[in-house]
């Protein structure tokens, strides 16, 4: 509840309600829903060219170069160089790529199952409903890490390792909040009514189940992205993900800590921001989405 | 409710502040007593039981334990607990007359009965002690108190290099669980306090028979690479290991000293083609590998690239460029060639049918010169030597793509790929490991290139089986010249070891022995010379 309240007042802030001395950027007049869009592609485009760049690089730009040793931040290395002359900023480039990567074949897969495992635990019931629920108890009982701990040593570590640790580690809340909107639009007046008046299930769900549940889950597949990442770098930086020659923020960063104590802080401090700003990106997008597509809160 | 939760948290910061007042306090009667010292040499120490019996401190050095012999500064054999030693005709009788008045730290005198014991509970526990290969012997009698005779059931040139790495325990006082801990000996070491894998606490034996260290206390703490930095930096260490990537740092009130060690790195490069192998245990593996069976190809990397500027890039410049065992091991026999000979190089390749492709890289029949060579993950000294060898390999037009793989891993994969090893031993027996035809399994590290000459296999059985220990070390020296043109192995360095030291003491550069495989612990090796000025 607290959450939507929040969410009520960020959305009245935007909107001009209630603060009046709100600072306002000098954009256009625009309305909620289009500043929200702007909002949301400008994240996504960042994100997306991030990756984008990372998947079209040229390895030489991030490759060995003894040379080069340990140089400051400067223009022609904008993040430094670390112990083997690699530069950085392009390191982190192809680390958050592979990273976000990582997150979106985690989204895909975690995201799936939980839809077919919400609906059918929502629609079967029963023996079904309660099996299904047994396996998100026994999954979330379990810390996270330590599950992804497991998982990825079980595959042998390394690029495979950590992609499948954190793909199929990620459907459990989901699950449940899908489960929990089938259930209430199953039992809600109108899908009876419609029932009732003969309309076929294909018909129901297409026309009233899924307008409902899709929202939900779109929104919840996108929250996916920054907990999928932030495993990935956690894996890599306990030393269980991505083998040391892959960048990865997560290795970036375990290799930079090394080298704190002799003052080399623009080894750490650019790929870690790099992180977090994706991380928050992907929990803003999320959030603004929610507001464009939720039933309840999309028109304000 | 509220007003109790602050208060607990008050509580909370007090215990803390506290807490971390107590924890200055400690750092500080530390150092009042200045005549003792804290050293951090690595975590392997902590690893392992200090119990010779399980393998403890093996490395040819006394410390809690003493052994029968034990190296010298030039690397040879020196009577440590045993006075001498006579080898029989057909070298399988070898007696020791052994040091009388010796003193374990338990007060009990040292006989031959200590000497029978130990082998013959190491014998019968071969499994828990990988250090010392007692499969040859044969029986361990004791002829008087001060004088033991080993049977072998086969000549065993080696079994001298085993007489120094198996330290002695007390017949009446063993007991294999304290010992892990606070191993009794007649060292210079008494271990006073242990804390798993915190810290070893070492107080000097003043009854020593070779005389009392100098400094009365000496403290081994176990910590990360860099918080150890941290701690040298603000005073509280007096030798600290450094990896190479560190040396270029300035502590103050310490200087940095990069000890000689008779360690090397090489990569392996298999001599065969890629084939199908059924291992003992039935599993089917590649070994092999068509790029590097190439003599040209093999020779080409050993002969192009720049083994000063791999050391320079990789480890700092520390370290010296090898072209295989050092000379600083009584049997080291490397060849002898220069490195940096990019032309030679080529044409070499250019004579074995390869073609310089668009790219810089030689190609033959369409396949590209390019493989593999891992690294063992955790070691960034040696990826990082990896890396350096692959960019002079590209210079030299192969490709050489570097990966990190656990030691389990590589294992499996070792006999298909190259791998950057490191040998540091004084025992011969690794050249039998490295050359062997009948070594080879498939898997595990033993001659992992799959090398078969008939020349070298004669040497090695020849060294096995001498009698006289020149005819072994001559043996062994002839297993090196006759693999030398095979280029089976490409030596890259002979690592050096770093430490920084305090200034005010002094570790007794001239009884430093050259330190075995094993960065840390064999700076200790004669801790008993060292002194505060």
């Amino acid at each position: 509840m607290r959450e939507q309240e929040a969410a009520v007042k960020r959305v009245r802030a935007v909107a001009g309600f209630g603060a009046a001395k709100e600072p306002r950027l000098p954009l256009p007049k625009m309305n909620t829903k289009k500043k929200l869009i702007l909002y949301v592609s400008l994240a996504a485009a960042y994100l997306l060219i991030v990756m984008i760049m990372g998947l079209f690089m040229d390895p030489e730009l991030y490759g060995v170069n003894y040379e080069n040793k340990f140089l400051m931040p400067s223009l022609a290395h904008p993040f430094g160089t670390d112990f083997m002359g690699r530069d950085m900023f392009w390191r982190s480039i192809k680390g958050l790529s592979n990273s976000i990567l990582v997150g979106l074949a985690a989204s895909a897969v975690s995201s799936v199952i939980a839809l077919v495992l919400g609906i059918l635990s929502a629609v079967a019931g029963g023996k079904t409903d309660r099996v299904i629920n047994w396996c998100v108890d026994c999954c979330m009982g379990m810390p996270h890490i330590v599950l992804l701990l497991l998982i990825s040593y079980m595959m042998g570590g390394g690029g495979l390792g950590v992609s499948v640790a954190v793909a199929i580690t990620h459907w459990t809340e989901l699950t449940r909040v899908v489960r929990g909107e089938v259930l209430q639009v199953k039992n809600a007046q109108y899908v009876k009514a419609a029932y009732k008046m003969g309309h076929s299930s294909w018909k129901i769900a297409k026309e009233h189940m899924v307008p409902h549940v899709l929202p939900v889950y779109l929104i919840g597949l996108v929250l996916l992205f920054p907990h999928a990442i932030m495993h990935e770098a956690a894996l890599t930086f306990l030393g269980f993900g991505f083998p040391a020659g892959v960048p990865a923020i997560g290795g970036i960063l375990s290799e930079a800590m090394k080298h704190i104590v002799t003052g080399k802080w623009w080894l750490c401090l650019f790929p870690g921001l790099m992180l977090l700003i994706a991380v928050m990106l992907f929990d803003v997008i999320g959030d603004k989405l929610k507001m464009l597509l939720n039933p309840g809160s999309g028109n304000e | 409710m509220k007003i109790i939760k602050k208060q607990i948290t008050a509580l909370m910061i007090v215990a803390l502040i506290i807490g971390t007042l107590a924890g200055c306090g400690n750092g500080e009667n530390a150092e009042e007593n200045s005549s003792n010292i804290s050293l951090y040499v690595g975590g392997t120490i902590f690893d392992s039981s200090l119990d010779p019996v399980k393998g403890a401190m093996s490395y040819g050095y006394p410390f809690t334990n003493n052994a029968l012999t034990k190296v010298s500064p030039d690397s040879k054999y020196v009577g440590d607990l045993a006075k001498d030693w006579k080898i029989s005709d057909d070298a399988r009788t070898y007696t020791f007359d052994l040091r009388e008045g010796v003193k374990f730290h338990d007060g009990s005198g040292f006989t031959a009965e200590d000497v029978v014991f130990t082998y013959e509970t190491v014998k019968k526990n071969q499994g828990d002690n990988t250090a010392v290969d007692l499969s040859r012997l044969e029986s361990v009698t004791a002829d008087s108190d001060y004088s033991v005779t080993f049977k072998l059931s086969e000549p065993y040139s080696s079994f001298l290099d085993q007489t120094a790495c198996l330290g002695i325990v007390p017949s009446d006082g063993y007991d294999s669980k304290a010992f892990d801990k606070k191993p009794v000996g007649t060292g210079p070491w008494k271990v006073a306090q242990y804390d798993t894998d915190q810290k070893i606490i070492v107080t000097a034996n003043s009854e020593y028979y070779d005389g009392t260290p100098a400094i009365p206390q000496v403290t081994i703490l176990n910590m990360e690479g860099d918080t150890a930095i941290a701690n040298a930096k603000s005073g509280q260490l007096d030798v600290v290991m450094v990896d190479p990537n560190y040396a270029e740092e300035t502590v103050e009130g310490m200087h940095i000293e990069n000890l000689e060690t008779m360690d090397v790195r090489q990569i392996s490069l298999p001599v065969t083609k890629e084939t199908s192998y059924t291992t003992e245990d039935g599993q089917r593996i590649t070994v092999g590998n068509d790029i590097t069976a190439d003599k040209a190809v093999r020779e080409a990397l050993a002969i192009g690239i720049d083994r000063q500027k791999i050391i320079n890039h990789a480890l700092n410049g520390i370290g010296k460029p090898a072209n295989g065992f050092t000379s600083n091991l009584e049997w080291g026999s490397a060849a002898n060639f220069q490195d940096n000979k990019k032309q030679e190089a080529a044409a070499l390749l250019e004579g074995a049918g390869w073609k310089k492709g668009e790219d810089g890289i030689y190609e033959k029949h369409g396949q590209k010169c390019q493989f593999t060579i891992c690294s063992p993950t955790g070691d960034t000294a040696r990826y990082q030597l990896g890396t350096a060898f692959s960019q002079e390999a590209k210079e030299i037009g192969i490709q050489v793509d570097v990966e990190q793989r656990t030691w389990d891993e590589m294992y499996q994969t070792a006999a298909s790929i190259g791998i950057v090893w490191g040998w540091g031993q004084y025992d011969p027996v690794v050249l039998k490991n490295l050359f062997y035809s009948k070594a080879f399994k498939g898997t595990g590290t033993d001659n992992t290139v799959h090398y078969s000459n008939k020349k070298a296999d004669q040497a090695i059985e020849t060294a096995l089986n001498a009698g006289d220990h020149e005819d072994a070390v001559a043996a062994w020296k002839k297993v090196q010249e006759v693999t030398a043109d095979d280029h089976a192995y490409v030596y890259l360095v002979n690592i050096e070891h770093s430490y920084f030291i305090s200034d005010k003491l002094d570790i007794s550069l001239d009884t430093q022995i050259p330190h075995p495989h094993g960065h840390g612990a064999p700076v200790l090796c004669n801790m008993k010379d060292w002194t505060l000025k």
